[in-house]
């Protein structure tokens, strides 16, 4: 007789049995809308870098950042929005940048610093470059920002 | 808070130890808690992987693509695991074998994990008692030693190896000179 069904994970036909979708509140913005938002994020951000307006790219880039699943898309676009905002920061202007933002642009910001990291391979992906913003929003923000990410499960 | 690190001799090394170091201090807020599912069990969340809402989201830290450490914080557990520099077969035959030294003596390291994490070379847990018997910051800081030292290990061993690797060949072939 086979033994495959010791194998079946029974607890998840439990009524009482968390999901995924339990632990946060979807985002109430449909996948398209997002997609769509993040473009024009984008194109102002680009307008903004254009004129070295660096702090309110970076406000821009980081309110209402996508989260949740199916907008993998998005998160895609506005990673790469705010590595391109990272990459054309001179690192003396940093610390300054990241005081006159908020504490949830912090948390949001930190997240996509790990998001970064995680990724290897990526051309445009300098690790120094992450590396020395991480340190500089730990700076400003303390440790706790880092537990905030960690314990947010509205990953971007 | 996160203290300078001063004492470090490589300069681009410093940005990732720190960013290391403030993250494992985050991440080691550990408490005891008991299994969700077997009665008077304790086993770390982060191994036993048996509820989503008991497990906080793995971070990841890379100075390059060779180079990077996975943390993996749970309700009552951390696992920190590391990808070491290996930049030639040399240098990847020397980190197996030196971490496999290692991970066979796990116990006399306290919080080294027999086996590593897939994709790493070396993992450690550490566990709500670990952060009760010991201090906090001592353990990291161990953490941190052992990632600065393990670099300056293995090229250390490599140079020995290739020093005697020359006084070998030179002493076999003076018999044909």
């Amino acid at each position: 007789m086979s033994a495959n069904f010791r194998k079946i994970d029974i607890d998840q036909y439990d009524e009482d049995t968390l999901l995924e979708t339990e632990l946060y509140d979807l985002d109430p913005r449909d996948p398209a809308t997002v997609l769509a938002d993040s473009k024009q994020k984008q194109s102002a951000v680009r307008s903004a870098l254009a004129k070295g307006d660096i702090g309110s790219a970076l406000v821009t880039v980081l309110d209402g950042a996508p989260y949740g699943p199916n907008v993998e898309e998005a998160k895609a676009l506005t990673l790469q929005t705010l590595l391109l905002i990272l990459n054309s920061t001179k690192s003396t202007d940093v610390p300054a940048l990241l005081r006159a933002l908020p504490a949830e642009a912090h948390d949001t910001l930190m997240k996509y610093l790990y998001k970064g990291m995680a990724m290897p391979g990526t051309g445009e992906v300098s690790g120094s470059v992450l590396l020395s913003w991480h340190e500089k929003l730990t700076e400003v923000a303390g440790t706790g920002c880092i537990v905030r990410v960690m314990t947010d499960r509205r990953t971007v | 808070m996160v203290r300078p690190y001063l004492d470090c001799n490589s300069h681009a090394l410093r940005p990732y130890l720190a960013a290391v170091r403030s993250t494992l201090t985050a991440a080691l807020t550990l408490e005891n808690f008991a299994s969700q599912v077997v009665e008077r069990h304790n086993k770390p969340e982060v191994e036993a992987q048996s509820s989503r809402e008991v497990l906080l989201n793995p971070l990841v830290i890379s100075r390059n693509e060779n180079e990077r450490v996975l943390i993996e914080p749970s309700v009552n557990s951390v696992r920190l695991s590391i990808k070491i520099k290996q930049a030639d077969e040399i240098e990847r035959a020397l980190c197996a074998k030196f971490m496999r030294f290692m991970m066979v003596r796990a116990e006399n390291f306290i919080v080294l994990r027999r086996k590593p994490v897939p994709g790493y070379d070396i993992s450690f847990l550490i566990t709500n008692s670990h952060t009760e018997t010991m201090l906090k910051h001592k353990i990291v800081d161990f953490i941190i030693q052992f990632m600065e030292d393990v670099d300056r290990e293995i090229s250390e061993m490599k140079l020995s190896l290739n020093a005697r690797a020359r006084v070998v060949a030179e002493t076999y072939l003076t018999v044909f000179g």
